[in-house]
């Protein structure tokens, strides 16, 4: 089934996915696997369904067919904080962090679920030392933070709620070059620390140097299914998002 | 965009935007001649600025000066309680509750009937303090529940249809719970049992000679001030007031975080139903009469006052309502007194709404109020 | 996105301006019916499909003077035929806040009815009561109902002064006439002085008083009786209480006292520190608040805590003559106006039934004593309309004519009429209430109706 199906479960999986928009079908059939540790990524160009499949896995849009299944549990029918609390979180495309609310309140709601206190105070610290430049603007409004700073802090709210699988929404999105290179750095720190990391992308170049696995998602059917190495050789796809 | 379409709308900026200057030159001058007047009106009666103004002109006394500021701080923190409830709901679900103001008139009529049937058991003058408690607390579990059950009946079913819908149905529940208390009740005014003496007596306050309250005000200031600072800490200080600003902000991301939005919103209301109920029950301890009626004039008053401090802005509220309530109390003596208009005191609306205007005129977003950026709004 | 919010802004302002514009809305009525009043060309549709429609019964007099009966044919005649019912009808405040004053009076004019019996051996229908909502809007509209139809030669009411003010013009111009038991403004007669009020109309009669004297009569209480010097007054800004604040200020200050304050409150105030503050300012001896309720309960709970006005002498007028408002303890030691109901065993003179037997009859039939003191007015309103309308009709063969000018003509004649209230007299502009104005002193909020009884002024016009 998948390259990587070396016997264990996966963490999180699609099985035969099928979303409608209204009378707009999305998904297409979609089989996914993730499994723990694993660092993957989606490719596909606009309205190709990546989106929805970030908000099928987090349970924000139910899939009309198929199962999503998390831990070898269905899910279907449970809500976002359920997920959440099983250990999966997102850090959303354009970061959406609370802009009113302070820098640590952003941080602290990302433990929200969480009731270990001292658990989430070592968390905190970690992510001090993570980004040290966070650190510095704990009570200042998330608003007045510039776009890099943002990231970090978005990054720490995800990391605070202990995911086992992170999902990243288009993590370049919006960055200056330079940051997307201590973005993608970031990325493959938390992938280090054991995090399983789904990433959907558009810039396919970046994601697939630091993936182990893509799939490339065209119309909301999933084309290729491959390991990174053999993606980034892959000509038709180098024809149409690798740029050459 | 094409310039075709941007092109009227150029014009159209300028023309709205020299009206708007216009109006704000004249409420200055306005205000600038109704000031003077009235310093020159204090200076002398008989100077002649002042006489010019207005020929029967009489000198504002000192205790009468403070009398009205007491009276119109006192309406205002009640308008400001209210106000706090149209502001959690419209941080949250982005549309105005015009329900609220009956919440607050429930609550109204809620401690009317616990007080009248206490006074009729003799409890109510022989042991006041705890009958005033349950009195209270009768109130406010009222109007929260009533907050409440108006979100899960009227509001929940129309969550993520546009904004316009909410907003006539929270008319139409206004309407119901009037008429409701109209059929239960009957039209004629209601009235509170007498208060003991000593609630109506008045206190010299912080020790300053000539500074008297009644008993019944200092009351409504400790109140309303316990309940500010109880909400703030609420909101500010817990996790659950953390979660509800998060879902004020970014419903979507809230969930992400693992909040239970549906709950969030429904203590919002809570929250809000229950400070129009502190209000209420205040406001029967002051006017000691309550019709169905009596939630609409407050709760106009309270939805301008939210949006005179910057609707979904605690803070703001609370100052808004402060703001109107003193303004609406001194403006019609020290503007429009000073220079000759006849039967100030009627105007006491229109001074409430033209500063709600004035308001909005140098600052649109409210005295507190954000600016949103449009990727906020989003 | 900026565009639209500045659009909101002035959205709101004018929003704002329509809302100031309502507030003072009174005023407007009073100006557009002054204008209505002006002996107009302004021909509202129903008056000008009325002469049209009255021409060929116009010819009929001619042809047949049958006898002595007033009216000169000038205004049109009305022809019942035989078995039909002469029609009139009642137009009261009976739904709402006010109803407590429009139903006695609605329910005194079908007594009356009942006592009078038939005109000429023809009966006489009310129909159905209609309601005039206490308001302009309500009292021209159902006056519209009203002039279509043809057959209605009369008309009992209105119960508020309000409602009068937009009644009044259109069934005048109809050729009709309203006799209104309880309209006490002076707007709609006269200054007492030979000048028209500015809402006087031809064919409006009213046997309630004018709040000229009410007025007055409290002016000479407080001056004379109670021998103080400074008093304010306080309205809503409805006609009736801002015209009786008004006469009663006239009086005082031409008795020599001195009105130091006249202002106005919202009727839906509560907050009454600001007004009662810019009255306060200077500490008058008496205050004057011919209101209603609630807000005459805010004035009467709040005004001795402000500085000024504690040891101030509280009057009020007939508008808080009502039980709810005595019971209030605040209310006890104030003064209060109002017509004189002690009509004992008055007689009226068309139906020859007394004051007892009527309150007997009416308590007998309603289960409740009168809510408003107006019945009595309202009883003689109507035996006096009957009395017109069969002094100014004549048989014509089997039908009853009736001449509408004789109608009018009938009460520019009505002198020393003995009627419940007392001695009736039509002055030149409608004024026929005996004017007899009592002040009582509110004792105990135990016992009101002892308080009711305590008359310690009494005044009639000279």
């Amino acid at each position: 089934m998948s390259v990587e199906a070396d016997g264990a479960t996966p963490i999180l999986e699609f099985r035969n996915i099928n979303t409608h928009y209204g009378a707009v079908h999305i998904l297409k059939d979609v089989d996914l696997a993730i499994y723990p540790g694993e660092l993957v990524c989606l490719l596909g160009g606009n309205a190709s369904g990546k989106s929805t499949t970030l908000k099928t896995l987090l349970g924000m849009v139910t899939p009309t067919t198929g199962e999503v299944v998390l831990d070898g549990e269905v899910v279907n029918d449970k809500p976002t904080s359920y997920r959440v609390e099983r250990g999966v979180t997102m850090v959303p495309e354009n970061r959406r962090l609370f802009k009113r609310l302070t820098v640590k309140e952003n941080l602290e709601l990302g433990a929200y679920l969480r009731t270990d206190k001292d658990g989430i105070a070592n968390d905190l610290e970690r992510i001090y030392t993570m980004f040290p430049r966070v650190k510095e603007r704990l009570s200042q409004r998330a608003g007045t933070l510039s776009g890099g700073e943002q990231q970090m802090v978005a990054m720490g709210r995800a990391l605070m709620a202990q995911p086992r699988v992170l999902l990243m929404d288009e993590p370049s999105m919006g960055l200056a070059p330079a940051l997307v290179q201590t973005n993608f750095a970031l990325i493959e720190e938390i992938h280090d620390s054991g995090v399983a990391i789904f990433m959907v992308e558009q810039n396919a170049n970046m994601a697939l140097s630091i993936a182990d696995r893509g799939w490339v998602l065209q119309t909301g059917r999933v084309v290729l299914d491959d390991t990174a190495d053999a993606l980034m050789a892959n000509p038709e796809l180098r024809a149409s998002y690798l740029g050459g | 965009m094409t310039t075709a379409t941007r092109a009227p709308t150029a014009t159209q900026r300028t023309n709205v935007d020299r009206f708007l200057t216009l109006i704000r030159i004249a409420l200055i001058t306005f205000v600038t001649v109704g000031l003077l007047a009235f310093i020159a009106q204090q200076i002398s009666p008989t100077n002649p600025f002042a006489e010019w103004a207005n020929p029967g002109a009489d000198r504002l006394t000192g205790s009468a000066f403070r009398e009205l500021v007491i009276s119109g701080l006192n309406i205002g923190v009640m308008y400001g309680l209210i106000a706090l409830g149209y502001s959690m709901v419209y941080g949250v679900l982005g549309f105005i509750n015009f329900a609220h103001g009956e919440v607050f008139m429930w609550s109204v009529m809620s401690g009317w009937i616990t007080s009248e049937k206490l006074f009729e058991a003799g409890l109510w003058e022989d042991f006041f303090i705890p009958a005033l408690l349950f009195t209270v607390l009768v109130s406010v579990t009222v109007s929260t529940t009533l907050a409440v059950v108006m979100e899960r009946v009227a509001y929940r079913p129309l969550r993520g249809s546009p904004r316009l819908i909410p907003l006539i149905t929270s008319i139409g529940v206004s309407f119901f719970l009037q008429n409701v208390a109209i059929g239960l009740f009957g039209p004629a005014a209601k009235r509170y049992p007498q208060l003991p003496e000593w609630m109506s007596k008045r206190y010299e306050v912080f020790g300053i000679p000539g500074l008297e309250v009644e008993g019944t005000k200092i009351l409504i200031f400790v109140v309303s001030t316990i309940s500010m600072v109880g909400l703030w800490y609420y909101v500010e200080r817990t996790k659950t007031g953390k979660a509800m600003r998060a879902v004020a902000e970014d419903k979507e991301i809230a969930a992400l975080m693992g909040i239970d939005v549906d709950k969030t919103i429904v203590r919002t209301f809570a929250v809000g139903g229950a400070m129009a109920g502190v209000a209420g029950i205040l406001w029967g301890l002051l006017f000691r009469s309550v019709v169905a009626t009596t939630g609409f004039l407050p709760g106009i008053k309270a939805f301008t006052a939210a949006v005179l401090g910057g609707v979904g802005n605690l803070g703001g509220a609370m100052a808004g309502g402060i703001t109107l309530g003193v303004g609406e109390s001194v403006g019609p003596l020290v503007l429009l007194e000073p220079l000759g208009i006849p039967g100030v005191s009627q105007l006491k609306d229109a001074v409430a709404f033209v500063l709600l205007i004035a308001v909005l005129l140098f600052k649109p977003s409210g005295l507190f109020g954000e600016r949103l950026s449009a990727e906020d709004r989003a | 996105m900026k565009l639209s919010k500045k659009i909101l802004v002035l959205l709101g302002i004018l929003l704002s301006f329509a809302m100031i514009a309502a507030a003072c809305g009174s005023d407007d009525d009073s100006d557009e019916t002054a204008t209505t009043d002006e002996p107009a060309e302004t021909t509202d549709e129903p008056a000008a499909e009325e002469p049209a429609a009255e021409e060929p019964a116009a010819e009929e007099p001619a042809a047949a003077p049958a006898g002595d009966y007033l009216g000169d044919g000038s205004l049109g005649v009305v022809t019942v035929a035989s078995g039909e019912a002469v029609q009139i009808r009642s137009l009261e405040a009976i739904t709402g806040d006010v109803a407590f004053l429009g139903l006695p009076n609605e329910r005194a004019t079908s007594f009356a009815v009942a006592d009078y019996g038939q005109i000429k051996g023809f009966d006489v229908s009310v129909g159905t009561g209609l309601d005039d909502l206490c308001s302009a809007e309500g009292g021209q509209a159902a006056a519209q109902t009203i002039v279509a139809d043809e057959q209605v030669v009369g008309v009992i009411g209105t119960s508020c002064s309000g409602a009068a003010t937009a009644a009044a013009p259109l069934i005048s111009e109809s050729g009709g006439v309203l006799i209104s038991p309880s309209n006490t403004s002076p707007a709609l007669t006269s200054d007492l002085a030979g000048t028209a009020g500015e809402n006087y109309n031809v064919g409006y009669y009213r046997t309630a008083h004018n709040d000229l004297f009410q007025g007055a009569a409290m002016a000479n209480f407080v001056f004379t009786d109670l021998g103080l010097t400074t008093a304010a007054a306080i309205h809503d800004g409805d006609p009736y209480t801002q015209g009786l604040a008004q006469s009663f200020a006239d009086a005082f200050t031409e008795l020599g006292g001195e009105v130091t304050g006249f202002t106005g409150v919202g009727k839906e105030d509560t907050d009454m520190v600001p007004v009662l503050t810019e009255v306060a300012a200077a500490t008058p001896e008496a205050l004057f608040f011919p209101i209603f309720q609630p807000a005459g309960d805010f004035i009467a709970a709040q005004a001795p805590t402000v500085p000024g006005l504690e040891a101030t002498v509280l009057l009020a007028a007939d508008g808080l003559l009502v039980d709810g408002f005595l019971e209030l303890p605040e209310s006890e030691g104030m003064y209060f106006s109002g017509p004189d109901t002690r009509f004992g065993e008055n007689v009226n003179e068309a139906t020859g039934k007394n004051a007892s037997d009527i309150l007997t009859a009416y308590e007998a039939e309603y289960g409740e004593a009168p809510s408003a003191p107006f019945w009595g007015h309202s009883y003689d309103a109507t035996t006096l309309l009957l009395e017109a309308i069969d002094a100014a009709s004549y048989l014509d063969g089997d039908n009853l004519v009736i001449d509408r000018a004789g109608i009018r003509e009938y009460f520019s004649t009505v002198a020393g009429f003995s009627g419940i209230i007392g001695s009736i007299s039509c002055d030149d502009f409608g004024d026929c209430g005996s004017q007899k104005i009592t002040v009582i002193e509110h004792l105990s909020s135990a016992d009101i109706e002892a308080s009711k009884a305590n008359v310690v002024f009494e005044f009639a016009p000279a």
